[in-house]
């Protein structure tokens, strides 16, 4: 695997702590990217935070056969609530597998649109390598195209993780993790899973590089 | 100076298993689900006190994670992308995988000296939960089915899609590797960080950002670490 970047030794910058417990300006986290960036999408630090575009976990590995790409977001919640479909946000998850490896040659666009009844919600995924137009399908249901396979829907939250050790260590300075407790236990999220053939991905040797973002239809709220 | 560990939690420190290649990480999470994790909490001190030293986390940032072909810690973060090498074994830091324990292996690459203490040697322990609370089938769509009772959506046609350009939206998130922007992402710049792509990573933008934020961890837990037995890779200005 050939490297491209290495951070600069002279980029070191001290923060010499002041008191006993210390703030870490990252200290907003929540998880993997859950509720991140806080200011547009955390209820605590925003008023109007935009639930539905606000990225959980990316996930992407591959196997003998196929690519799997998962995104997940709006989440966690309770397992009481309903899933979060919102029409005037595109979700895409970027596929680079040539250089530059951070320009995506494969980006895939996934939307969401409303059916006939007001609990009725399709999603539509376009950009895919090898398929013909767009999957389109109801969400809750298994959908497959030109040998690519799709499915949204409300999920268990994957992601396991003591958040609150997390946020003790951060202000009290002393590591405070307790692998007994996860955050994310019993909770929910909405997700899309698309599940590609690896030839359609693999690019030789090539390195594949994936990242997702989300962007809302006339701007954020 | 002074800390106060549970004695358990030392003793699963400085027991725990080194796991030198990231390759192999996979095998921290998918043991016996019988053998109940320790439980290594930690009684946190009320007014610790400040560090001694500031440290420099450029050896953090440019030590190689084993097993990952010369990859080094900045070189995963930066860009922020999730990178798969097919012709390797699936499984995070290559790629991610549904189960894979990435805080604990994050927290390791960037705090500890990988020579001494290998990147799966908090997984090992493990530090944080190492498993999802219920499984995930085998199978597509790979994910578990939602906890509870909710209002399901019912099927339908007739979906009506927005047709418009992706430049017709506005960013709002963006994700690449798990933590990245929500740990050394300062809240200064969190808002201009989702609102670029990659290549700005690639340019530079964000290191000294990283590199900050990575230091201040590191001066206020690297003791911890020093005494629970683990080698910080940073090292005492």
């Amino acid at each position: 695997m050939k490297l491209r970047h290495a951070l600069p030794m002279s980029a070191g910058v001290i923060m010499a702590l002041a008191g006993g417990a210390f703030y870490f300006a990252g200290a907003g986290l929540t998880a993997a990217d859950h509720l991140d960036p806080p200011g547009r999408t955390n209820p605590a630090n925003d008023a109007t935070p935009d639930k539905a575009a606000d990225i959980a976990d990316v996930f992407a590995w591959h196997t003998a056969t196929d690519v799997n790409l998962v995104l997940t977001f709006a989440g966690p919640q309770a397992a009481n609530l309903p899933a979060v479909y919102d029409p005037n946000v595109l979700y895409t998850i970027n596929v680079s597998n040539a250089s530059p490896r951070t320009t995506p040659n494969i980006p895939i666009e996934i939307r969401f649109g409303q059916g006939a009844g007001s609990n009725n919600f399709g999603v539509q995924v376009r950009g895919l390598p090898g398929v013909t137009g767009a999957i389109e399908g109801a969400v809750e249901s298994d959908l497959s195209k030109d040998g690519v396979r799709v499915r949204a829907g409300l999920f268990d939250d994957p992601f396991f993780f003591d958040l609150q050790g997390f946020r003790d260590t951060l202000s009290t300075g002393t590591l405070s993790f307790n692998n007994q407790r996860d955050f994310f236990a019993g909770q929910n999220l909405t997700a899309i899973v698309i599940s590609i053939p690896r030839s359609r991905i693999e690019n030789g040797a090539n390195l594949v590089d994936v990242w997702a973002t989300t962007a809302r239809f006339g701007g954020q709220l | 100076m002074t800390r106060t560990y549970s004695s358990a939690f030392r003793r699963v420190l400085v027991t725990a298993p080194l796991i030198a290649a990231a390759g192999l990480l996979t095998a921290c999470f998918d043991g016996d689900d019988a053998n109940q994790p320790p439980d290594v909490g930690v009684v946190p001190t009320p007014s610790p006190s400040p560090s001694p030293v500031g440290f420099d986390v450029g050896p953090c940032l440019n030590q190689v994670i084993p097993g990952t072909g010369g990859v080094t810690v900045a070189g995963a973060v930066v860009p922020d992308t999730l990178t798969l090498n097919l012709g390797a074994n699936a499984g995070f830091p290559n790629g991610r995988l549904l189960a894979d324990p990435v805080i604990d292996v994050t927290l390791a690459v960037i705090f500890l000296d990988l020579s001494r203490n290998g990147a799966g040697t908090l997984a090992g322990l493990p530090l944080n939960p190492p498993r999802n609370d219920v499984a995930f089938p085998a199978g597509f769509p790979f994910l578990a089915p939602a906890q509870g009772t909710q209002i399901m959506t019912s099927p339908g046609s007739g979906f009506a899609f927005r047709t418009n350009d992706a430049n017709a939206y506005t960013r709002v998130d963006r994700m690449g590797m798990p933590a990245v922007s929500t740990v050394l992402i300062g809240s200064g710049l969190k808002n201009n960080y989702n609102d670029v792509s990659p290549a700005n990573d690639v340019a530079g933008d964000f290191v000294p950002e990283l590199t900050a934020q990575l230091t201040g961890l590191t001066n206020a837990l690297a003791d911890d670490l020093v005494g629970a037995g683990l080698t910080p890779c940073a090292r005492a200005n």
